[in-house]
């Protein structure tokens, strides 16, 4: 077993060799197809931990009617107080809401002076409990804006999930998109190998008249396929942390001051050997396609 | 040790390359197949070697009828049968070396048995100092002597030789054609086609002639013994 799998990874080795061009097609096509699915997996996986942490910190404001009573006010306040999905209520007033909006921005605050009464309205902000049933979130929203006194409620989750909705969009794009490329480069891989095996098609012949068991003649063609998989992968990965790498440090400070300092991170390992191996496999299968025309050479 | 009854291979065509052919080759025997081009030569050491199948007929070699075997025991018979080419069909990137242990070496022989075998067939050639050139740098002559050395290394009942001195100048196709006779004289059974009856005569072997497929002689003589020597072949 061992002199087989050495014999093929030899020949293997030198078959790469001696046709380093098309072989180098077929890597280039491989790190390609992994580059765009690695490069939409760290989007995606980014934005999905962008999106986790805006949900665990999500939370709706519900906002008073200026002509609301106090004991309409206390009433919105132990509705809300009673749900187990509530962790904790901020009460702001028409005044606090002012010096907020003033304090971030500056620039209108001059001229929010020039406007008689105050127009914002007193709110309050719900905090949620962290993973908060988001349909048992909607109903308490509902129950809120039907209330007395009430006259809005905004519910972050209901755009998170549109943004959800969205990234899920993107990944299926991706995917599909990766999808295509995979299989492409699997075809480029066959078509390369192929041209390898026609230009070894004497070799296949001697080696089908010595009695070769057909392991030996196909096996070297599809090692050589996961050779180049392997490789066209483990390239998409080095060229995709290079990129990542360079575009964190251009983006990431400013990325970091909004949504946290680890809010964007790279594939994690067990995601970088899952494409890893998943480029051999494409790599295996277009080897095993031109492996069966070898076969078909010595049948 | 090879028998064939009435046997015939019928090409797509329509044309018959072996018609109604039979005969019998002892083990240890030494035979030319002889002919014109077309007579039908390659053809049969085509099924003997069982590259394709008679249309019509059988054909036994070593007690097995090659119609019947299954692909696995192609591989085990072609593993006891050795072949020589007009064209020497080397390898042109591997060195001899590798050329002549690639044999044992798809058979998942150990490394050092490899090496073994193919020093010893390759010292009985007379060309073990050239283990580590490649065909292209070897004469004519010695690149069928390493194509005999392939075909010896996996220790055959039978060696096919297709016009084994066919790009060969007469004093090396009889250098080539001794060394097949000392092969023959360890026990292997040889068959070689070749149209040089001038050739057949100095070795001194029986001849079938074929033409168009059919058996038109089997000429029994005994063979001589010494092999024939060069200065016979330019008499």
């Amino acid at each position: 077993m061992m002199r087989a799998l050495r014999y093929f990874l030899e020949e293997a080795l030198a078959s790469l060799w001696r046709g380093s061009k098309t072989a180098f097609i077929a890597i280039a096509t491989i790190a390609a197809a992994f580059f765009v699915l690695g490069g939409f997996l760290v989007v995606t996986a980014n934005l999905e931990r962008l999106i986790a942490r805006w949900q665990e910190a999500a939370e709706f404001s519900v906002y008073l009617r200026d002509d609301s009573t106090p004991a309409q006010r206390t009433a919105i306040e132990a509705a809300l107080r009673d749900s187990r999905l509530v962790q904790s209520l901020d009460v702001i007033s028409k005044d606090d809401a002012l010096r907020r909006f003033k304090l971030h921005f500056g620039a209108l605050a001059a001229a929010s002076g020039d406007i008689p009464d105050n127009p914002l309205p007193a709110s309050i902000e719900v905090r949620l409990i962290p993973n908060a049933d988001a349909p048992q979130v909607e109903a308490l929203a509902a129950k809120a804006s039907s209330l007395g006194g009430v006259s809005d409620v905004r519910y972050d989750r209901l755009w998170i999930r549109r943004l959800t909705s969205a990234v899920g969009v993107v990944r299926a794009g991706g995917f599909a998109l990766a999808a295509i490329l995979v299989l492409a480069a699997a075809l480029t891989v066959a078509s390369v190998v192929r041209l390898a095996l026609i230009s070894r098609r004497e070799e296949i012949h001697i080696m089908q008249l010595v009695g070769a068991p057909l392991g030996y003649i196909g096996g070297p063609f599809v090692v050589e396929g996961l050779l180049q998989g392997g490789i066209g992968a483990a390239l998409a990965l080095a060229v995709l942390w290079v990129a990542f790498s360079f575009l964190s440090t251009r983006v990431g400070p400013g990325l970091a001051a909004t949504i946290g300092p680890t809010a964007i991170v790279f594939l994690s390992p067990l995601m970088s050997l899952a494409i890893l191996a998943s480029g051999m496999m494409v790599g295996c299968i277009g080897g095993l396609m031109a492996a069966r025309s070898a076969r078909e050479i010595a049948d | 040790m090879i028998e064939a009854r009435n046997v015939s291979k019928l090409y797509s065509r329509g044309v018959y390359a072996l018609r109604d052919l039979s005969l019998k080759i002892d083990k240890g025997e030494f035979v030319f197949l002889t002919g014109p081009s077309g007579a039908g030569k390659s053809t049969f050491l085509r099924l003997l070697l069982r590259e394709s199948l008679p249309s019509d007929g059988a054909l036994e070699v070593a007690g097995r009828n090659l119609e019947r075997l299954t692909p696995r025991q192609v591989q085990t018979y072609r593993r006891s049968v050795g072949f020589v080419f007009q064209d020497f069909k080397l390898i042109p990137r591997k060195t001899v070396l590798e050329n002549v242990s690639l044999v044992p070496r798809v058979l998942g022989a150990p490394v050092s048995t490899q090496h073994r075998k193919t020093f010893q067939v390759l010292k009985w050639v007379g060309l073990q100092h050239r283990m580590n050139a490649f065909p292209m740098e070897l004469s004519g002559g010695e690149q069928q002597r390493i194509a005999i050395a392939r075909a010896l290394v996996n220790d055959p009942i039978l060696i096919l030789a297709d016009e084994p001195t066919g790009n060969l100048d007469p004093d090396l196709s009889l250098d080539i054609m001794n060394l097949l006779r000392e092969v023959n004289a360890r026990g292997t059974t040889v068959v070689a086609a070749t149209h040089d009856r001038e050739l057949i005569r100095r070795v001194g072997r029986r001849a079938i002639a074929l033409d168009h497929g059919t058996l038109i002689d089997t000429d029994e003589r005994a063979g001589r013994d010494e092999p024939a020597s060069k200065h016979d072949a330019r008499a």
